[in-house]
């Protein structure tokens, strides 16, 4: 028993004496007497492995390498585990997974979903280490969709805008950038043919539809003064553009009325695709190599050459459609065992070094100051045209409610299918209603 | 008496006075509580307190703020009243029923075909069926229902493609899921694909059972195979398939996994949720965990009010 007793305090001496003197290297010129070198040794983080939860495919591999090397080489003894989350469900996961006594220490999530989290105190207050993180150079939609009763809880991780992406196989040039929605949508019938879809839009893809909605000035809600929301497709603006998704879906669209959007690429390399309203990364998904490991058809139709992209035209030329601001805030688990360590991860994500990889990937980055390693490519520039008029979700702790009971999901399919928009459109004001204001 | 009576522990104390006769009181034996103690615990900190805890969370109001940590405010019968008065509620009970007596309907009546089968199968024959259904069984729900949402696949389906081939009538684009009749027609497939394994296991087991010499003798009496099944094989093996029909029908009432993935794949969720994936969609997603408990302690009286029959007669069954 004593030898084994001295050989832990042994080893607790040995991680003490690696810890100071990492400590300081990096503080540099240490000229501070011993009580001051104890200070920075209690503030250093005991090591530990930390867990990172991704969503989804969109954070690329270069990305990931570089956050699990960098971390792993700034904080000694320490790991970093990347755990990839699906978005199916999400909302109610990270309830029971950070409520419990074994919650991961940095979280991805939707920036439509950030406020339910925020608002229940599931997350870590980051307030003072805002301007540590980026301060103004972090994007301020973002910085809000994190933000709650004036604190900051969850960073900007980065963000897209939904953009239209063509082919050349398809679509002629006179119809490859349409001018006015009218003739976006007239074009789009004009492409349908048998087998292509003028435009692909499964029924339940309430994220691309909203853009009718939304270009002829419909809401999806908007709070009273007393704090009451409103839901706004009963409103004959809204009805427009619901009758002009319905026009489509069932006109110039091939699509399933009752599936949600995902793998556009398979359709689109299959030639069946004019016009493909989605985020702007789908063009990696398309441009990926026939035998990746989620083939695209980066030879042919997905080639450079082939294939651009367009912002929405809005209803008057030289404006855009408004789109939903896709993308993720990332935050630290209030329950997370390892703050400090998450605190490194996150000031890692947020670095120049890694915002500009997800620049590169075409993904707007976090950092406005990093936008400018976008690619030089009509994605990125119909990504920037349609950020600029990207709208928000309501701002209630309880829209992640909305999305999570799939309401808007079967609303919009039903409309594909050709059922009644008003009473389609009076039936989801009414659950809306009732969710926000519940 | 050096041996531990492996017995309950009030019994092992009348045995133990027959046998020693003349002593009338005598101090009660520890032992055997003692050795119960340990299942006890584990039964009531893993079984007993989620129970207790998900009564009275339907009592309460419980969202995501007291996940994490706000207090919780009593409600009384609020959420029961908020699920009982719920129009979708019972418009989704009525289906989950409807489901599950269909579901359980062809389950038995295809397992026990399979199981009489296997009875007239040759042995490497019988082997190969064998192998096939514990694939069926060993199949993770949310694989096969992967799986079988890429065969009734609208676009790229091998169902669609086969019926097209078949019909000469074009099937490609048709939506299986959208219609919520053949939304269930689907999920029924796949639920009848993967119970009908044990079903045909367990009958087959039992079938197994019945004596020769009497299906013999009524053969040479003149009953017909139709006759036998009913008159001899059934009542032989009544208690298994009265096991059998309670358990399936809890099994496809209380089904979510299959379910949720089969909505993620197409369909319309509000017409198609069945008892637990309501739950799940009404209380859980939306944060709402008061009303969800709620509903979950309905469906668990609903469980024992049906499987109390099945209790009741395992009882009787002892007691003779």
């Amino acid at each position: 028993m004593k030898i084994l007793r001295m050989a832990a305090v042994g080893a607790v001496a040995a991680l003490a004496l690696t810890a100071c003197s990492s400590n300081n290297t990096a503080g540099g010129g240490a000229t501070t007497p011993a009580g001051n070198a104890a200070a920075t040794t209690a503030a250093a983080p005991a090591a530990g492995n930390i867990r990172v939860w991704f969503v989804g495919t969109d954070t690329p591999q270069t990305a990931r390498d570089f956050l699990k090397t960098t971390f792993e080489a700034q904080n000694p003894g320490s790991t970093l585990t990347i755990e990839e989350q699906s978005w199916t469900g999400l909302v109610d996961k990270y309830t029971t997974a950070l409520s419990g006594s074994d919650a991961p220490d940095l979280v991805e999530i939707g920036n439509t979903q950030a406020a339910a989290f925020t608002s229940a105190g599931a997350f870590l207050d980051l307030t003072s280490k805002k301007a540590e993180l980026g301060g103004d150079d972090l994007l301020p939609g973002f910085v809000e969709a994190g933000s709650y009763d004036g604190k900051f809880y969850a960073a900007p991780y980065y963000s897209g805008a939904r953009v239209v992406t063509t082919t050349k196989a398809i679509v002629p040039a006179d119809k490859a950038a349409p001018k006015t929605w009218d003739e976006y949508l007239a074009d789009a019938k004009a492409l349908t043919t048998s087998t292509v879809s003028g435009m692909w839009m499964p029924g339940k893809d309430w994220r691309d539809g909203m853009s009718f909605v939304w270009v002829n000035g419909g809401q999806i809600a908007t709070q009273g003064s007393d704090g009451k929301w409103t839901a706004g497709f009963e409103s004959d603006a809204a009805i427009k553009g619901l009758t002009e998704f319905q026009d489509i879906t069932m006109h110039a669209n091939h699509a399933p009325t009752d599936q949600v959007e995902g793998n556009q690429q398979v359709p689109f390399c299959a030639k069946q695709i004019a016009y493909l309203p989605a985020p702007s990364w789908i063009k990696w998904s398309i441009n990926a190599k026939e035998d990746a490991k989620t083939p695209g058809c980066g030879s042919t139709l997905g080639a450079d050459d082939q294939m651009s992209a367009f912002a929405a035209p809005g209803l008057t030329a030289g404006s855009y459609a408004p789109v939903l601001a896709g993308g993720s805030n990332i935050a630290i688990p209030a329950k997370s065992a390892h703050p400090e360590l998450a605190y490194n991860a996150l000031k890692i994500i947020l670095s120049d070094d890694y915002q500009k990889i997800l620049a590169g990937n075409g993904m707007v980055p976090a950092k406005i100051s990093q936008a400018k390693y976008l690619p030089a490519d009509s994605f990125s520039q119909a990504a920037a045209a349609a950020a600029a008029n990207a709208k928000l979700t309501p701002a209630s702790p309880k829209w992640a409610d909305v999305e999570a009971s799939q309401v808007l999901e079967d609303s919009f399919s039903k409309i594909a299918q050709g059922q009644d928009v008003k009473t389609v459109a009076a039936e989801l004001d009414a659950k809306i209603n009732a969710t926000l204001n519940g | 008496m050096s041996t531990i009576p492996i017995v309950a522990p009030g019994q092992s104390r009348e045995e133990s006075t027959t046998l020693q006769g003349g002593r009338r009181r005598r101090r009660p034996n520890l032992l055997p509580h003692a050795l119960l103690l340990p299942s006890l615990i584990v039964l009531v900190v893993l079984v007993g307190w989620p129970v207790v805890k998900l009564v009275i969370t339907s009592f309460q109001h419980y969202g995501r703020e007291q996940a994490f940590g706000k207090p919780a405010t009593w409600t009384g019968f609020g959420n029961y009243t908020k699920v009982l008065t719920d129009q979708s509620f019972w418009q989704m009970l009525g289906r989950s029923f409807a489901f599950m007596v269909a579901a359980v309907f062809f389950t038995m009546v295809l397992g026990t075909l399979v199981a009489l089968l296997m009875q007239r199968l040759s042995r490497g024959m019988r082997n190969l069926v064998s192998v096939g259904l514990l694939l069926a069984w060993a199949m993770p729900a949310l694989t096969s229902v992967i799986v079988w949402g890429w065969m009734f696949d609208t676009d790229y389906g091998v169902i669609n493609y086969v019926l097209t081939k078949v019909t000469g009538h074009s099937w490609m684009g048709h939506q299986w899921l959208l219609n919520p009749l053949s939304f269930f027609v689907v999920l029924g497939v796949i639920l009848v694909w993967q119970g009908v394994p044990f079903i045909a296991f367990t009958m087959y087991a039992g079938l197994s059972q019945v004596d020769h010499e009497i299906t013999e003798a009524a053969q040479i009496d003149g009953a017909s195979a139709w006759q036998r099944f009913w008159q001899i094989h059934v009542p032989y093996v009544k208690q298994v398939v009265v096991v059998l029909v309670v358990l399936s029908v809890i099994w496809d009432l209380r089904v979510f996994a299959q379910v949720y993935a089969l909505q993620g794949i197409g369909g319309i969720a509000e017409k198609t949720s069945t008892l637990g994936v309501w739950i799940y969609s009404k209380g859980t997603a939306t944060g709402d965990y008061g009303v969800s408990a709620a509903a979950a302690v309905i469906m668990v009286i609903m469980m024992l009010a049906i499987s109390f029959t099945y209790v009741r007669q395992t009882i009787e069954e002892d007691d003779k």
